[in-house]
């Protein structure tokens, strides 16, 4: 046999400090330092953003669309979009800010798009603010007297109610409730005006409140 | 009914969006009205629900993997052009031609990414993820047998008594409406259906099981 | 008979890859136009072993371009015999996932990345055995350099799984 000699790469021959996760803490490389490094060239330098924020974005992707593969897949897109767009961000606003807007239109028009295609998935709209006099279809559960099961009860409730709003109201649940935007960035990153946003947020809550009112008045 | 500023009020309210005399104010107003007080309670306890329940960070499946496929295809892409910067001292990953006709080893958990030339023509393996990490994984290109070769190590033996069932498959017709994949023989015959579950996972369902 | 089967097998599979969509499919819902395609690969795979009494008796022959794949195989592999046990001739479609499945026990999905440079085929591949993925791989694909990948032991010898670019886009 004449095979060519191995080598071995081990994640270690990385040069940066890469933290496991999110913002940058005291003493690595800031964000903007990486976002000018990518924008000469720097695979590398994206690749630690890509570390810093992935779960980020992937949390965001996976709870706006609740599949794990095609969350997946949109997060990793939202990435490589960001990077072609690299070019063209002025670091007028924050990475994550700017990053996580791509990855929210990423995933937006995937919703759209599936939307669109008419599997029925979605049972509001935002045209329509009107909150339906009934719950919706969703299967009342009877109360657990165990509270660890109570309680995940509950998310997988909150969970089954996410996935039926509307792609807009998803959203803006999501923006202010998880990420915990100000109106002002929400309405930045949708974009849409700040009565937009207020409206959009009460009635994805009234609708939201509607479909889990069960699950609350059960746990009373 | 509602206008709708009583309604922005009320998300204003939760969402402590309003100045301390707007706060105040509806206050006042929650005092007097139940009703109001009880459903902004609800929601209240609704939000807070949401976010205990909607992490706003999700460990990423095959992390390493989403790590170095985005690696591969930003690689793929043309190059920034931006005002020269001046260039750091590992620019050499981002050389597309750089890449040696090397191996590498993938050791489970871990991802590799390589780039090899594709100047001799020869089949090149660029990134390795083995999530098993008991099992190793490692790469190289046999002149002899000018192939690319990919050895994986310490996978689970097959059962000796299992029945490893073959089929001659020509051709295959893909239905994108259900997700599915018919492969056929040779006769035209269907030999198996490849499907995914819910979960995303292939289920292949044999139509001919062969002797 | 054949459209029955079809009909029959597509329905099982549909009752649990489908099973929170409210509308069942039907035989119509199969496309018309035959999906966009960036090649064709040849899958085979192939038990390797030194003893020849433990050979399965498997009847398989590589079509004539591959005749050369068990010497080939012999050159990196340290077994005397090898037999194929199944294999599949496959369109790698461009925008869809396609199957290579020799066997019902070792297969492998194949998605195509386009062509590559300089001729050949940028896939990422990955190898499952049954419900299992056992390796995820990105790979440039040549015509005439095929990929071997040393599976897991089998009786007295090893499962070894070729993929051959047969032809390009």
């Amino acid at each position: 046999m004449n095979n060519a000699v191995t080598a071995l790469v081990t994640p270690s021959a990385i040069p940066y400090n890469m933290p496991a996760s999110t913002a940058p803490e005291s003493g690595e490389v800031s964000d903007s330092d990486l976002v000018k490094r990518c924008q000469a060239g720097d695979t590398r330098a994206f690749d630690v953003l890509v570390n810093r924020y992935r779960g980020k974005v992937y949390a965001m992707t996976y709870h706006m669309i609740q599949n794990e593969t095609e969350a997946w897949d949109l997060a990793q897109e939202a990435f490589i979009k960001a990077w072609r767009a690299m070019p063209n961000f002025k670091l007028d606003s924050a990475f994550y800010t700017w990053l996580y807007r791509i990855a929210h239109n990423v995933t937006y028009d995937w919703l759209r798009k599936k939307k669109i295609q008419g599997d029925g998935e979605f049972d509001d709209s935002h045209t329509d603010h009107r909150v339906a006099a009934g719950a919706e279809a969703v299967a009342r559960h009877e109360p657990s007297p165990d509270t660890a099961l109570k309680n995940a009860e509950l998310g997988a409730r909150i969970n089954e109610a996410i996935a039926k709003l509307s792609p807009e109201h998803k959203q803006v649940i999501l923006l202010r409730e998880v990420e915990g935007m100000a109106y002002e960035e929400i309405a930045e990153i949708i974009p849409c005006t700040l009565g937009t946003v207020m409206s959009r947020l009460f009635y994805a809550r009234k609708k939201l409140q509607e479909m889990l009112k069960d699950a609350y008045e059960n746990a009373l | 009914m509602k206008t709708p500023s009583e309604d922005h009020d009320l998300i204003r309210f939760l969402d402590g969006e309003m100045s301390d005399a707007e706060r105040a104010s509806f206050q006042a107003r929650m005092d007097a009205d139940p009703m109001l007080k009880s459903e902004v309670q609800m929601m209240q306890r609704m939000s807070a629900d949401l976010r205990t329940h909607l992490p706003a960070e999700m460990p990423v499946p095959y992390a390493d993997f989403f790590n170095s496929q985005i690696q591969v295809r930003i690689s793929q892409e043309e190059p920034i052009t931006l005002p020269a910067v001046r260039a750091s001292w590992f620019d050499w990953i981002r050389i597309p031609t750089l890449m040696t006709a090397a191996a590498a080893v993938a050791i489970g958990g871990f991802m590799v990414l390589q780039k090899q030339t594709t100047q001799t023509g020869n089949s090149v393996v660029h990134s390795i993820y083995v999530p098993n990490p008991s099992v190793q994984a490692r790469t190289f290109h046999s002149e002899d047998a000018q192939a690319t070769v990919l050895i994986l190590e310490g996978v689970e033996a097959m059962p000796a008594d299992r029945k490893i069932v073959g089929f001659h498959i020509e051709r295959s017709e893909s239905d994108q409406e259900v997700a599915t994949t018919t492969l056929y023989g040779a006769q035209g015959q269907i030999v198996a259906v490849m499907a995914k579950d819910a979960r995303n996972q292939p289920r292949l369902l044999s139509a001919i099981p062969r002797g | 008979m054949k459209l029955a089967l079809t009909l029959a097998i597509l329905c099982s599979v549909v009752g649990f890859s489908k099973a929170q969509q409210p509308a069942a499919p039907s035989v119509e819902a199969l496309p018309a136009v035959k999906p966009a395609t960036d090649g064709k690969v040849w899958g085979a795979l192939v038990y390797a072993t030194n003893d020849a009494k433990g050979l399965t008796g498997s009847t398989e022959a590589a079509p004539a371009a591959f005749a050369d794949i068990p010497g080939r195989l012999g050159k990196v592999f340290p077994y005397q015999r090898f037999e194929i046990l199944g294999q599949h001739l496959q369109d790698v479609f461009r925008e869809y996932e396609s199957w290579v499945v020799p066997t019902k026990d070792l297969f492998l999905k194949v998605d195509s990345k386009g062509p590559a440079e300089g001729g050949g085929m940028n896939l990422h591949l990955q190898f499952w055995r049954d419900q299992q993925v056992l390796v995820k791989t990105d790979a440039v694909l040549k015509e005439g350099s095929p990929l071997f990948i040393g599976g897991p032991k089998w009786r007295e010898g090893q499962l070894l799984f070729v993929l051959v670019l047969q032809k390009s886009r």
